[in-house]
């Protein structure tokens, strides 16, 4: 008990405590502890990533290497539409992922018309753009028909 | 869930990649945990070291890097011949070093470290990761490992500016040499580096600072850098981003320099190899690396050793690492240094109460600034403040310098870009504040075994 008096081993365990305290106050209580998340992205302040990384994941096995994908959202929003691009480029590796927008400005339909596939996040797109492939609440994977 | 498995239990390729340096009878001051651990580091910053190599070589990854990287661990082992026996310690010489009966003080440290690498285990499960995985560290270590080199087609491909090319190699290197082996990149277990760089960080911080202290002081100071980078982490995002590796080089090396380790060469080349480990990581580890060779420099002008010699055993590692990272990048044609984010010279003074009012934000924003000022009030309020202390006080000085600057010549207003990276390039501050404490207090602590 001596070493506890001691200030230089005092003061960092008090300190320590504190921040503990706030760590353990800082965990997702509410979305159940010990639950393995769905994605990495469950407890993400970004709230389109967790949907994203959900149909991305999905359409993995759906959309074969070397095909070109074109990744957005519905209703088209050219900052999330970047994003998704990059999200397509780590979660479909070995496709050819065509972006619906860069640096938050809308690509030229020559280059999105190039997809073979289309993978939407979010609501189902009034306007069907081929073939459905899947869909799921957080979004869906389309063949184009040409 | 099996290939995540297999990812995590890769890692252990780098304690024995580095085994054959830290089995040297040189290093026997430290425990075998605390071995492990600076075994694990040294060993991660030779395979990289080895990847850039080999892709600057246009040789393919396989299983000859491994034997290369332990090949390098040893000859610089064979360097450390003379120098046995030289790692000089307050405390006595051994294996089971301070083992026996624990106070009740290192006890209630060691749990508390325990449960801050827990929170921060369980805050990852839950989701809590960092959006810079998904965006480059992944992509970029997922393609590596499946083209088995720096793949120079990927890297040029058409709108991947963001991958930010030029970064330093450490941390894909070592994201994707597990993936080669488990076949692909995990995404889920990425993210758990962050708890198991935590954890390491501890028992290095732990296993070195006791060389020169209690063991109490040592567990103590541990227990308070560790909860200050769990709380810091969970809020600011760091889980799969190369934060974590940063931190573990940066303050596993930092604590060995301020203890009397850092008096032998075998101190010097173990620092200078986890400093090494810092540059290869992320940009500021540079100037991290270059404020502690240099404060620690100038901090003991009355040594024995020749500075030339000093100087090389701390910078040599940190400038081969990244000197081959940049003849990589030259001899492709891809970068030729670091970018700046903007002209190097036009400072925006106007910035600076936007850039002031961004840290308050962004450092309230991240657990209300306490990792921060936690360690930061544990410092001040420490007895005795010891010229050791200088050392990471110096450090911190000149980070926050750096910093400060580079938000300051951004042409953009830096607001939105403080937001989402000050708490995390600030992650250093805490654990100096940590060791700064400890520096201070060692005089103290010698009353307490």
């Amino acid at each position: 008990m001596r070493a506890l008096t001691s200030r230089a081993i005092f003061l960092p365990l008090v300190g320590s405590a504190v921040l503990v305290a706030f760590s353990i106050a800082a965990l997702p209580f509410s979305r159940g502890l010990f639950r393995v998340a769905q994605t990495p992205y469950d407890a993400s302040d970004a709230a389109f990533t967790r949907p994203a990384w959900i149909v991305l994941s999905r359409a993995d096995p759906l959309v074969p290497r070397g095909a070109a994908v074109l990744i957005r959202t519905e209703t088209p929003d050219p900052t999330n539409d970047m994003y998704l691009h990059r999200f397509g480029i780590a979660l479909l590796p070995g496709r050819r992922i065509v972006p619906a927008a860069l640096w938050g400005v809308p690509t030229p339909p020559d280059i999105v018309r190039d997809a073979e596939y289309e993978i939407v996040v979010g609501q189902t797109p009034s306007l069907r753009p081929g073939r459905l492939l899947l869909q799921i609440s957080e979004g869906s994977v389309w063949r184009r028909e040409r | 869930m099996r290939a995540g498995y297999l990812w995590l239990l890769s890692f252990l390729v780098f304690p024995i990649v580095g085994a054959p340096l830290l089995k040297s009878r040189a290093f026997r001051v430290f425990g075998l945990p605390t071995r492990a651990v600076l075994s694990a580091g040294v060993g991660a910053v030779l395979l990289s070291w080895t990847m850039t190599l080999f892709a600057l070589l246009r040789l393919s990854w396989g299983p000859l890097l491994v034997l290369v990287a332990a090949a390098v661990a040893f000859a610089l082992s064979l360097m450390l011949r003379g120098d046995d026996g030289k790692v000089p310690s307050s405390r006595p010489r051994g294996e089971r070093l301070g083992e026996g009966r624990a106070s009740t003080a290192t006890l209630l440290a060691y749990g508390l470290t325990t449960l801050s690498v827990l929170v921060a285990f369980l805050a990852t499960l839950a989701g809590r990761s960092s959006p810079d995985l998904l965006l480059f560290w992944g992509p970029k270590a997922q393609q590596f490992a499946a083209a088995r080199t720096i793949d120079l087609d990927f890297l040029r491909a058409p709108f991947r500016e963001y991958l930010h090319i030029y970064y330093p190699p450490l941390v894909t290197n070592l994201f994707a040499f597990p993936a080669m082996i488990a076949g692909r990149f995990p995404w889920g277990a990425a993210t758990l580096t962050f708890p198991l760089l935590l954890g390491a960080t501890a028992i290095g911080l732990t296993g070195t600072l006791r060389t020169d202290s209690g063991t109490a002081p040592a567990a103590a100071t541990a227990a308070l850098t560790t909860s200050a980078m769990a709380l810091l982490g969970i809020h600011a995002l760091v889980a799969g981003n190369a934060d974590s590796f940063l931190l573990f080089f940066e303050i596993v090396g930092l604590s060995i320099l301020v203890t009397r380790t850092a008096e032998s060469t075998a101190g010097e080349l173990l620092a200078g190899l986890f400093l090494g480990g810092a540059a290869a990581s992320k940009v500021e580890g540079l100037p991290f690396v270059l404020a502690a060779a240099g404060i620690f420099l100038l901090l003991a002008p009355s040594r024995r050793r020749p500075i030339a010699r000093t100087l090389l055993l701390l910078i040599g590692p940190a400038a081969l690492s990244l000197g081959t990272w940049f003849a990589f990048g030259a001899v492709r044609k891809l970068f030729y240094g670091y970018q700046s984010y903007g002209h190097f010279f036009w400072i925006h003074w106007e910035y600076i109460p936007r850039v002031l009012a961004g840290f308050g934000r962004a450092f309230w924003k991240a657990g209300y600034a306490l990792p921060f000022v936690v360690p930061l009030v544990v410092f001040l309020a420490t007895r005795g403040k010891s010229r050791r202390a200088l050392l990471p006080v110096g450090i911190a000085l000149a980070l926050t310098g750096f910093l400060g600057f580079t938000y300051l010549h951004g042409e953009v207003d830096p607001r939105l870009w403080i937001s989402w990276s000050a708490a995390r390039v600030f992650s250093p501050l805490p654990a100096l504040f940590g060791l700064a404490a400890w520096c201070s207090s060692r005089t103290e602590s010698k009353e307490f075994p």
